[in-house]
């Protein structure tokens, strides 16, 4: 919100600089982004540049038809020699004039010079100019009774501050110039001055039509009839202030409308009276119902729709905007005026159906205080009257009965032990006055009708009078009973992991949750993505990782190495089951991926079994390995070139660590080393041989390592020869060579019986 | 018996040290205990056990000496022979390596940091129950956070986590009090990606319930956290906010690191780094997890790891996180 500091200081007194003020209510009450300037800066004597003038002569430019060159009186002695590109005013006119030297909005420096051969002192304004309205038609004319000379800052709003605000969820109250004051007051001591408005005297008796359908989404609604109204342009102050706080000015009426909004929080709407056909009916939108709203957008409106109606049709959906159907026009007499409470959930409903946003939807969503829509009432029939000169003729109020006002039992003590701050009861009892509480000598604190949405237990009256210590509140640190702090086994494990394959030479990489696609038909799918590429919970690393492997190679990087740890959500939802994975990829053959799978499980002090397996007709050559899998890409997917993977379910691999590894003797009796070299078929898998020898050599086989699989020469076809070497050790015993040689019988009786392999001489 | 008196023996063996010292050892060694030097010839000679210990210690020596002095000259041809004049400035052999993405490189810093604290670290699912994430937080049916526009849903009742702080209330619900945790992980929004947006990224949550909790507490353990990450002599202020799940809330800003507080572009010349989001746990959070708000009192906090990283490494774009690129991963 843009907060005009001229406006505020009406309601308010300002005893600190603009700055200061800033400053100690981002601490206490609202961020505040900045503070800007609209229209003229006052320093160094600028503001005695903008004079009243009189015109005396007015004349075209004798060597331009579009210019006119005037002598204009400022009160300082012979008339001054102006050019002007404006046409709607002649000699006689009262103006608004700047003088060189003057620093314009915009940093734009004044000075005497000379237009198409004639002299120009000085420029009459206009509006846009002070920006004090966007009407750039024609200059500024002031009222005839000025004289020359006098200070253009005594007539008009020269120059303003404007601090912008962004007000928190929990402080509608901070949506009006008069509510900010209200704070401004409780955060410097300042006094208050009443809320502005005082009803017009009322001048007839016109019966209107109301009727409310749904109490519960519009609990109170003021219709307020006024006649002979005379729409025109908005005063000087009226625009100023307007466009001060962000706002465009459009019509005496509506501009009314806007500014005691801004003023009070109470959002209101005026409709030309003579459109209305019949009263007025707040109820929901019929089925296919039509509204063109002010925006000039015909919409469909939802029968969840809260509208005010005619008798006849919507003219506008409750507080998001008003319909074309009634907007109040130049030729307009006649106006409704509406202020009313809406509730929140109705509105928030509606801007989202219709994707809406309007200052007045705005505040409805975040709650007004339900009593302001009398005040704006009032405000705003003050200011039909004065300045629109319009005759008040007619009110209907309707009201559900309004809530009872919250009353809370408050314990002083209880703000220190929540703030850790001593803050004393004076100072709670005032800070509580000033933001409008009323507090009984025995605390009970009954809050103002503004701030009953969000002030409703004691916890929240603390806040009340902790937000204002903030910058006093102390550093200090729990007192703990008992101390712990590690990760957990698997936290460490997952460490362990990553820096394995760091080690490795990976590189670790971040891919989205959201992928295009999934292999698993059943993973689960956002109904709205916010695009085709992050549209379905992965249930698999994989893809993310293709997709960063493609953005290296398209980036020319070469050797990628990529790993990622990170969940993946398996079905069936709605809730999935999220499992912790490692996933990898390298540019390289299957042997260089399962070496790094290899290296990550000796890490772990886990023995892995590789099982060819067919997982999926993108991979070439996979195999299964406990908790997980490794494969070769098929030629064609995905990056060019030849691309290894792996992935592994974490838990399901760290339920394989032992606990604890215990020591074994491999010290003190020696091993002893032999290679083994076995012609088999060619289908027999390497590690199901020394697997089997494994079992056939029982404790006493150490160590088995695969050295060779060969084939050609000397080997028949068909065949190939799996050579591997041994270790047979014992925790007891030296192993004699009868001890070696009977292990090694074992097993070239079990690799011959299981699968005809034949001991190579 | 003369000329072993003759002799002054503690210089002559002085002397034969220097001389054993020296490169010309073949030399020295002849010279003072060969067949013709005065120790061999003092030696032949001598009759009382007084003079042999003494001239037998000198021999002692001095052959020690020339032993010692013949493994150093070894030694050094040694080496001669070894250094051919290798180019020391030539880069050695490459080992491979990779390396940890940085954020995760910050996030275990963040660890390790509330670890020291006496915090236990936190993993929580990132799909989780409209309940969960805003009703046990709070969270009123108005409040904007739940639009759909804000938030991916699954269904009615199921969504993908907007903050870490429904691991609070998972945490709450499965711990007996006093609880110290923090949480990092993943949140989504529904924000179009661009340099400062991106609709996934991570936070880390702090809780910690025990009794007697304040929000000076609050402010004492950011600022122990901060001072760990940025340094020493960084302070935290604590400013008015709005959380539905914390009562008071505050915004918390940290002395800007990067020009020590006296102003900069980074801290649009405040001083002051917004960080996070914070506050006291709120009563009703406790009675939703089955807590009694008058027994235990806490506070939580949130803030975001990617913005850190930023800041403090100066990445102008969120998004180079998420391409993986390896020129960039490379080079933290
Ligand atoms: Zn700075």
């Amino acid at each position: 919100m843009k907060v005009p500091v001229s406006w505020l200081r009406e309601y308010v007194e300002l005893t600190l600089p603009v700055e200061e003020l800033a400053r100690r209510l981002v601490f206490t009450s609202c961020e505040v982004d900045r503070i800007v300037r609209r229209g003229v800066v006052d320093v160094d004597g600028n503001y005695g540049h903008f004079v009243v003038g009189k015109v005396v002569e007015a004349a075209k430019h004798p060597n331009a038809d579009k210019l006119q060159l005037t002598k204009v009186d400022v009160g300082d002695g012979e008339p001054r020699s102006i050019v002007c590109g404006a046409w709607n005013f002649g000699a006689g006119a009262t103006v608004a004039v700047v003088t060189p030297g003057a620093v314009m909005p915009g940093d734009f420096r004044i000075e005497q010079r000379k237009l198409r051969g004639e002299v120009s002192d000085g420029m009459i304004l206009s509006e846009r100019e002070l920006e004090l309205g966007t009407d750039h038609g024609g200059i500024m004319l002031l009222a005839d009774e000025l004289a020359a000379g006098t200070p253009l800052a005594d007539v008009l709003p020269l120059g303003d501050d404007i601090l912008e605000i962004e007000t928190l969820y929990n402080r509608p109250d901070l949506t009006s110039i008069y509510g900010i004051a209200r704070e401004v007051a409780a955060l410097t001591g300042a006094t208050l001055e009443p809320v502005p408005g005082a009803d017009p005297a009322r001048d007839g008796d016109e019966a209107f039509s109301l009727a409310i359908d749904d109490l519960d989404a519009c609990p109170r609604f003021i219709a307020r009839v006024f006649r002979d109204v005379a729409v025109g342009d908005s005063p000087a102050w009226l625009k100023g202030r307007l466009m001060g706080a962000g706002m465009r000015p459009i019509s005496n009426v509506v501009d009314i409308t806007n500014y005691v909004m801004l003023a009070l929080g109470s959002p209101l709407h005026a409709y030309d009276g003579d459109t209305l056909r019949g009263g007025i009916v707040v109820r929901r939108a019929g089925p296919k119902e039509q509204l063109v709203t002010l925006d000039g957008t015909a919409r469909e409106l939802d029968p969840a729709d809260l509208v005010i109606a005619d008798h006849e049709r919507p003219i506008g959906l409750a507080g998001v905007m008003g319909g074309e159907n009634t907007e109040v026009s130049a030729t307009t007499t006649s106006v409704v005026l509406e202020t009313a409470n809406f509730e929140p959930l109705t509105v928030i409903r509606s801007g989202e159906r219709h994707r809406m946003r309007s200052e007045a939807q705005t505040r409805w969503e975040k709650g007004v205080d339900p009593e302001a829509a009398a005040l704006a009432a009032t405000y705003a029939s003050q200011l039909l009257v004065e300045i629109a000169g319009a005759r008040w003729t007619g009110e209907t109020e309707l009201r559900a009965e309004p809530a009872p006002p919250t009353r809370i039992a408050y314990r002083p003590q209880y703000a220190n032990a929540t703030v850790g701050l001593e803050i004393s009861e004076d100072e709670q009892r005032e800070r509580l006055a000033r933001l409008g509480f009323h507090i009984t000598d025995d605390w009970e604190v009954t809050v103002p009708t503004w701030r009953a949405r969000d002030v409703r237990r004691d916890i929240d009256v603390v806040e009340e009078v902790g937000r204002f210590r903030l910058e006093d509140v102390p550093a200090t640190l729990p007192r703990r009973q008992a101390m712990y702090g590690r990760l957990t086994h698997e936290q460490r494990l997952r460490r362990l992991v990553a820096d394995v394959l760091v080690g490795a030479g990976m590189y670790e990489a971040y891919t989205y949750s959201l992928q295009h696609d999934d292999p698993d038909p059943n993973a689960l799918e956002l109904p709205e993505p916010l695009s085709s590429q992050q549209r379905v919970l992965r249930t698999t690393l994989a893809t993310g990782l293709l997709g960063a492997a493609q953005h290296n190679l398209d980036m020319g990087n070469g050797d990628v190495a990529l790993f990622e740890i990170a969940h993946v959500y398996l079905p069936p939802g709605p809730v999935p089951d999220e499992h912790w994975r490692v996933g990898g990829i390298v540019q390289g053959d299957y042997f260089r991926a399962r070496g790094l799978v290899e290296a990550v499980f000796a890490a772990l002090n886990v023995e892995p079994t590789f099982t060819r397996a067919d997982l999926a007709r993108e991979l070439a050559v996979a195999a299964t390995v406990q908790s997980g899998w490794v494969a070769t890409y098929a030629p064609g997917v995905g990056p060019e070139g030849e691309w290894s993977a792996f992935e592994l379910d974490l838990a399901e691999l760290f339920a394989l660590v032992p606990e604890r590894v215990t020591y074994r003797d491999v010290i003190t009796y020696p091993p002893v080393r032999q290679d083994l070299a076995f012609v088999v078929d060619e289908a027999v898998p390497a590690g199901d041989l020394i697997a089997a020898a494994r079992e056939a050599a029982g404790e006493e086989l150490r160590e088995a390592r695969f050295l060779s699989d060969y084939r050609g020469d000397q080997i028949p076809a068909g065949k190939k020869s799996v050579a591997f070497s041994v270790a047979f050790q014992s925790a007891e015993r030296t192993l004699s060579d009868d001890d070696a040689a009977r292990l090694r019988a074992a097993i070239v009786s079990e690799l011959q019986s299981r699968f005809g392999a034949e001991l190579r001489g | 018996m003369d000329s072993l008196a003759a002799v002054d023996w503690a210089a002559y063996e002085q002397q034969a040290l220097s001389a054993i010292s020296g490169d010309a050892l073949e030399d020295a060694r002849v010279k003072y205990l060969g067949r013709k030097s005065e120790l061999a010839q003092a030696l032949r000679g001598v009759r009382d056990k007084e003079s042999g210990m003494l001239l037998n210690g000198v021999k002692a020596r001095l052959e020690a000496a020339v032993t010692a002095r013949e493994h150093q000259l070894e030694l050094a041809a040694r080496r001669a022979a070894a250094d051919s004049g290798v180019d020391v400035t030539i880069p050695g052999t490459p080992v491979t390596r990779g390396r940890l993405h940085l954020l995760t490189q910050i996030r275990r810093e963040i660890e390790d940091i509330f670890l020291g604290m006496g915090y236990e670290v936190w993993d929580g699912p990132e799909v989780v129950t409209v309940w969960e994430n805003f009703d046990a937080l709070n969270t009123d049916q108005g409040h904007p956070s739940r639009s759909k526009l804000d938030t991916f849903y699954l269904d009615d009742d199921t969504l993908l986590r907007t903050q870490t702080s429904p691991d609070q209330i998972k945490a709450m619900l499965t711990r007996t009090p006093p609880i110290y945790m923090v949480s990092p992980g993943r949140v989504y929004r529904r924000d179009t990606p661009d340099a400062t947006h991106s609709p996934t990224f991570q936070q880390v949550e702090c809780l910690a319930v025990d009794r007697g909790i304040t929000l000076a507490d609050l402010r004492g353990t950011v600022q122990q956290y901060f001072r760990q990450l940025f340094g020493p002599d960084r302070d935290v202020r604590m400013r008015t906010s709005f959380f539905p799940f914390t009562e008071p809330s505050v915004e918390f800003d940290v002395t800007c690191f990067l020009c020590d507080g006296r102003g900069c572009a980074v801290c649009k010349h405040s001083g002051w780094i917004e960080m996070g989001g914070a506050g006291w746990v709120d009563p009703d959070v406790f009675r939703t997890v089955g807590l009694d708000p008058d027994d235990w009192q806490g506070f939580a906090f949130g803030f975001g790891i990617e913005r850190i990283a930023m800041l403090r490494h100066g990445l102008p774009d969120l998004r180079a996180f998420w391409e993986n690129d390896v020129r960039i991963l490379g080079q933290f």
